[in-house]
């Protein structure tokens, strides 16, 4: 390939050392082959500008007038997404409290890269670390011992202390009860698909709200569960999705980074909707709306905690009231009385008035699992409660455990 | 003035620890059947190689069409007109015939109708019968040679090398070769014939080219001019043997017996059919033949590295037959294999490593080798049979052939086996250091052991051996009292003139 | 010496990497440098994660001085995590020590039971090893995923798909800085084996058959014995460097434990020429390079960028090794028509 005209003989010549020979170029091979996989796995998971440090200048600065926030992602921020939604907030954080940001991207979930890359940050002198994503929890909560100062803050878990240590995540599930409305209108057959990450119960509590919208528009509607076990991987959702469709899905929602999902709806004449960020621009045709994510106000409070000394660690649930959760644009069919509801039970749900999970609410079985006008708690160590939630409500179909 | 399709001069190739080509020259005039003949080790194949752009000679010209040419690949070779036909066939078995033939020399637009039409065309013209649409995994060992020669004719070899083409052959398909190489050369092409069985370069052939020791011994021989019985006489050689002291060898018990033993090698080929033989304490037993008439694999099967499909073989009165090699090294069994380096010795492992091959169990402490002895007991062995070291730490194959020999017989024969089985001991050594091994070999006969030598050169068994038995394609064609037989006699039966 | 060419040859090619994508090139490569080699500290983290590697490699290697070829460490080091976890649920309220050093001696039979099949299966009817090792990678992923799912769900976990915590007496103690003891521990394991398959008869008879299998036959050695044995004792390694690492670095099983150290110690072996000695020297290199890579992305430096300096580095350093070995010359190429 390079060496063209030169040809590679071998040292000793012997016929009997061929075998030797071909092992060593089958390593040479294979090794290759391996070191085009590392830059495979950075560049295969997303487009990214190269080069998109925008953060460089005063990165060694150290100095302690600025705050310096950093912040780990599973993956690269991209176009659309989880990661480009935390993003979008930590730009709008930086713009609002002038901290300096660091990011540090494509970091696994546990494995000893996470750890790496947080010390890395704090070499770098960071005051506060947003880490993005569920298994950096275990690395966070010795790190925090470790670290004093700083202050960890972690998305989707559930450990905290009440000193550096802060669980922070949003009552998505209330958007999704809305995007729900607006597919169980879309539906004419009444047949919903549902491209699933992972059984956890931050997905199975996404499922069941909007199911609840689904069914609160559209009674005789279902709600057809595929599971993927990505978070991003547009081939595998694709053909989760594809296989929604072609059983009779006309509704597809999902849960992953990829746009796969809203490709195939539009290919197949479908309807789509969408989550984390609005991704209206990747099948306008399919697009319903979206459950969305704003980052924004609530990285600006914590680094202005911080920054004052308020920072206390803590689990912060937030919902529709602070506008962390809320959806996107609408398709230009989606009734305007269903625009009317969602803009009545926002109001309703930021006031408190109203909760999606307000019983009666029956399991897949048609037994009850919320009262009457019950709501089950945030959090309880034994029975139902919204961040414990492994059971699907009727109307979904599929297993919940996977 | 028409020159020579092929003239190869002056050609050295050398291996580590061999030296394949000493010289060898070769010409080959346009439209001939031209053989090239020789012993197994004669450098037939080499030479073939430096001619096909497999290997670069290290020393030599090469000449085609009187030009000279350096070919760094096969691809260059074919591109200047050569074409080779290998043993191992190359060939994709789940393409067809016609996918086969334009493999690699495909026109850029595949039309396969017209290619199968273009294919059949070239079968017919070469009077073959071949069907193109036919995977290559349907047809037989014949059938496949077909095809390997349709894609040399396909690319317009103007000579075609067929190494030993007759070997995966029926009889009757050998004829119809036969003829298809008429066809080729009525075109002026020429045809290079690797052979060791002279009845077919006899038949086929229109001159003999005839190697020995990776060096001509004689050039061009019309073969309307000879016999068979003299070019078995210039394949074998008659150079003069160092004098080994004739001693009277005193036989006693049977040591090893073969009886009614078959092997069937990798191809297919029954290798060894039916034989039957003994070798008693101190006699020396010579096999004589032709190489590849079945010997290699019947030291094999005897040493346990081949499979004997029917017979037994029994050592000092043990039916080793289903053991493994151990076994047989523990019932008294020392192999010399043919092949030193692939099979005898680890040619990248150090001296010493080598030297201990077979007694290293004897050094073991607990689970570790002591090194200490087995440093010793390689010291030993190398003064004991002057093997030339450098360091001891050197790989195996950074010895010459003399001393890697000497080395690996020495070591066979240091626990003073009850038989030894030789295979080609002597081949590619010089003078002293056949006269070495020789040496060795009567020693041990006169120790007590009973040895079986495999040699290609008559007249080293004629020298060495008590008795002579000839194989002959896999069979035992005679066995001769060395004093009292003649050349000629044993040359036919490696003829296989019963 | 080729290994440094190679390596400033890397350097170069990366440096001009860097300026086309607009990073900084003197301050990358100074990062890089201090967040590996620079302090005490990161020595230390850099010591840790060359274990795991070393041990890979070591694993490969073994199996490639008898011509086979392990692809499936990863997967040997997820089933050894799995393995010593096992042990861990038993043992639970065992005396670290103890524990520990039962938790590492299950994880080496694990990995061996990871590559018990394909030895097997090479040994007796010839089944290409590489397949089998590496399809079972995913087969031991998909245990994980089963276990974290199922019955070794963590109890403490709200529902979250992760293993239960690991006991927490079963932790390597730090020996200096932030290296644990596994790092003594992996030296004395590859010291114990380079030293082993020197001087051992069974390490003899490996290079028998590796050298040749028909003069391991002449030698009365017996290929399917060694072939099995060989691929047992890579698969042992490799599931010990899973126990290391849930002893070491990690505080419970998960499908990352494994974090690519398996398909990586490829590359040590290949760079260490598949000598079981070098392989603790190149570890730690190994290692510098992907902790210092990782380290410049808060400079600024995108990941996709430094990915490709990391392979940059590792491409210099295999080509010339593996390369070296070869001779280049030049070839007249002119064939007379």
């Amino acid at each position: 390939m390079v060496l063209h005209g030169l040809v590679f003989a071998e040292t000793q010549s012997n016929p009997l050392e061929k075998e030797t020979i071909m092992k060593r170029r089958l390593l040479l091979i294979l090794s290759i082959l391996l070191a085009f996989t590392l830059v495979a796995a950075a560049c295969g998971d997303d487009d990214t500008d190269a080069g998109s440090g925008d953060d460089s200048d005063d990165a060694d600065g150290g100095s302690d007038d600025a705050i310096t926030a950093a912040f780990i992602y599973i993956g690269e921020p991209g176009d659309a997404g989880w990661t480009w939604a935390h993003d979008q907030g930590r730009q709008a954080a930086e713009a609002a409290t002038g901290a300096t940001t660091l990011t540090v991207e494509n970091i696994p979930e546990t494995g000893p890269d996470f750890e790496q890359a947080a010390r890395d940050v704090i070499a770098e002198g960071a005051d506060v670390i947003f880490a993005t994503s569920f298994g950096y929890m275990d690395a966070m909560e010795s790190l925090a011992g470790e670290f004093p100062d700083v202050a960890f803050e972690h998305a989707t878990g559930f450990k905290s202390n009440d000193t550096n240590f802060g669980n922070y995540f949003g009552r998505i599930y209330q958007a999704r009860y809305l995007t729900g409305l607006v597919a169980g209108e879309a539906s004419a057959s009444g047949n919903i698909g549902y491209v699933a990450a992972f059984p956890i119960p931050e997905v199975i509590r996404g499922i069941n709200a909007f199911t609840l919208g689904v069914r609160a528009a559209n009674p005789d509607a279902t709600v057809s569960v595929n599971w993927t076990s990505t978070w991003f991987d547009p081939a595998v959702e694709g053909d989760a999705s594809q296989a929604l469709l072609d059983s009779g899905a006309d509704v597809i929602a999902m849960h992953q980074d990829s746009t796969a999902a809203g490709e195939r709806a539009e290919a197949a004449g479908a309807r789509w909707v969408s989550y984390n960020s609005d991704m209206s621009a990747f099948a306008p045709e399919a697009y319903l709306t979206s459950a969305v994510w704003d980052w924004g106000p609530y990285y600006t409070s914590v680094i202005e905690d911080v920054a004052a000394g308020n920072y206390s660690g803590g689990a912060s649930w937030d919902g529709i009231e602070t506008g962390l959760v809320g959806l996107g644009s609408f398709a230009a069919d989606v009734s305007d009385d269903v625009k009317a509801q969602i803009d009545d039970l926002s109001a309703q749900m930021a006031a408190g008035d109203f909760d999606p999970f307000t019983g009666p609410i029956n399991d897949q079985d048609g037994n009850e699992i919320i009262a009457a006008g019950e709501v089950p708690p945030d959090f309880a160590a034994e029975g139902l409660s919204l961040l414990g939630m492994s059971v699907f409500v009727e109307g979904v179909i599929g297993s919940a455990a996977g | 003035m028409s020159h020579p399709a092929v003239e190869l001069d002056g050609i050295w190739k050398r291996f580590p620890g061999v030296i394949a080509n000493a010289g060898a020259s070769l010409t080959v005039r346009p439209g001939t059947v031209h053989a090239v003949l020789g012993g197994n080790g004669a450098g037939k194949t080499t030479l073939m190689n430096c001619l096909a752009g497999v290997y670069l000679p290290d020393e030599g010209t090469v000449r085609i069409d009187g030009e000279e040419v350096r070919f760094s690949s096969p691809a260059d070779a074919l591109s200047a007109g050569i074409g080779m036909v290998h043993q191992e066939f190359r060939l994709v078995p789940v393409f067809t015939v016609a996918e086969n033939v334009v493999l690699g020399a495909a026109p850029s637009v595949l039309d396969m109708a017209e290619i199968n039409q273009k294919v059949a065309a070239l079968a017919d013209r070469f009077g073959f019968e071949a069907e193109p649409t036919r995977p290559i995994w349907q047809l037989s060992m014949g059938e496949r040679q077909r095809v390997e020669i349709l894609k040399a004719l396909w690319r317009d070899a103007k000579v075609l090398i067929l190494d030993e083409p007759t070997a995966v052959l029926t009889p009757q398909e050998a004829v119809e070769l036969g003829s298809v190489l008429r066809q080729m050369v009525s075109e002026g092409r020429s045809v290079i014939f690797i052979s060791h069985k002279l009845d077919e370069v006899t038949s086929f052939c229109d001159e003999a080219t005839v190697l020995r020791d990776g060096k001509t011994v004689a050039s061009s021989v019309a073969i309307a001019d000879v016999d068979a019985g003299q070019l078995a006489e210039l394949m074998v050689g008659s150079v003069s043997v160092q004098q080994v002291a004739p001693r009277d060898a005193t036989p006693g018990d049977v040591v090893l017996a073969v009886d009614n033993l078959t092997v069937v090698d990798s191809r297919g080929i029954t290798a060894v059919d039916d034989i039957s033989l003994s070798v008693h304490s101190g006699e020396i037993v010579g096999i004589a033949g032709v190489a590849g008439n079945g010997q290699r694999q019947l030291t094999d099967t005897i040493a346990g590295l081949d499979v004997a499909q029917a017979g037994t073989v029994t050592i000092s009165g043990t039916d080793v037959t289903a053991l493994t090699t151990r076994h047989r090294v523990d019932a008294g069994l020392a192999y010399v294999p043919e092949d030193r380096l692939g099979v005898g010795l680890a040619p990248k492992l150090p001296i010493t490593h080598n030297a201990v091959m077979r007694g290293y169990r004897t050094m073991r402490r607990g689970p570790m080798l002591s090194w200490d002895r087995a440093r010793a007991y390689a010291t030993g062995l190398i003064e004991k049979f002057d093997v030339k070291i450098g360091r001891m730490e050197a790989p195996m194959a950074s010895l010459s052939g003399g001393n890697l020999q000497r080395l690996l017989l020495g070591r066979e024969l240091s626990d003073d086996p009850r038989v030894l089985v030789a295979s080609q001991p002597t081949r590619g050594l010089d003078v002293a250091g056949v006269a070495a091994i020789q040496n060795l070999l009567l020693e041990q006969r006169d120790a007590g052991a009973g040895v079986l030598m495999v040699s290609e050169d008559l007249d080293e068994l004629l020298a060495l051996a008590d008795r002579i038995v000839v194989m002959s394609e896999g069979r035992i064609a005679g066995e001769f009292d060395p004093k009292q037989v003649s050349r000629t006699e044993i040359g036919e039966a490696m003829m296989g003139a019963q | 010496m080729a290994f440094a060419i190679g390596l400033i040859f890397a350097l170069i090619i990366g440096a001009l990497l860097l300026s086309i994508s607009g990073d900084p090139v003197f301050d990358t490569y100074q990062r890089m440098w201090d967040r590996s080699f620079g302090t005490a500290d990161t020595l230390s983290a850099t010591f840790n994660r060359a274990v795991p590697l070393a041990l890979a490699g070591l694993a490969v290697s073994v199996a490639a001085t008898m011509g086979l070829w392990n692809i499936g460490a990863e997967g040997q080091i997820l089933f050894g995590a799995t393995a010593a976890t096992l042990v861990g649920r038993i043992g639970a309220d065992w005396p670290g020590p103890v524990l520990i050093v039962a938790m590492l001696l299950g994880a080496a039979v694990g990995g061996a039971l990871w590559s018990f099949g394909p030895g097997l299966a090479r040994a007796e009817i010839g089944v290409s090893e590489i397949i089998t090792t590496l399809m079972l990678n995913e087969v031991a992923l998909r245990l994980i995923r089963y276990l974290q799912n199922g019955a070794w769900k963590d109890p403490e976990g709200f529902g979250f798909p992760q293993v239960e915590a690991r006991p927490d007496q079963a932790q390597l103690g730090q020996i200096w800085e932030r290296a644990h003891l596994g790092v003594i521990i992996a030296l004395v394991v590859i010291a114990a084996f380079a030293w082993f398959l020197n001087r051992s008869v069974w390490g003899y008879e490996l290079k028998i058959a590796g050298s040749s299998p028909k003069t391991a036959t002449y030698a009365g050695i017996s290929m399917r014995r060694k072939t099995l044995g060989v691929m047992l004792l890579s698969g042992a390694i490799a599931g010990f460097a899973g126990g290391i690492e849930l002893t070491g670095t990690a505080s419970r099983l998960s499908e990352n434990i494994s974090n690519g150290f398996g398909f990586a110690g490829i590359i040590v072996a290949a760079l260490a020429l598949m000598r079981p000695s070098g392989v603790a020297l190149v570890a730690v290199a190994f290692s510098a390079v992907q902790v210092g890579g990782l380290s410049i992305q808060t400079l600024g430096v995108s990941p996709a960028v430094s990915a490709i300096l990391q392979a940059l580095i590792l491409f210099g350093a295999i080509g010339a090794a593996v390369l070296s070995t070869y001779q280049i010359r030049l070839v007249d190429r002119k064939v007379a028509a």
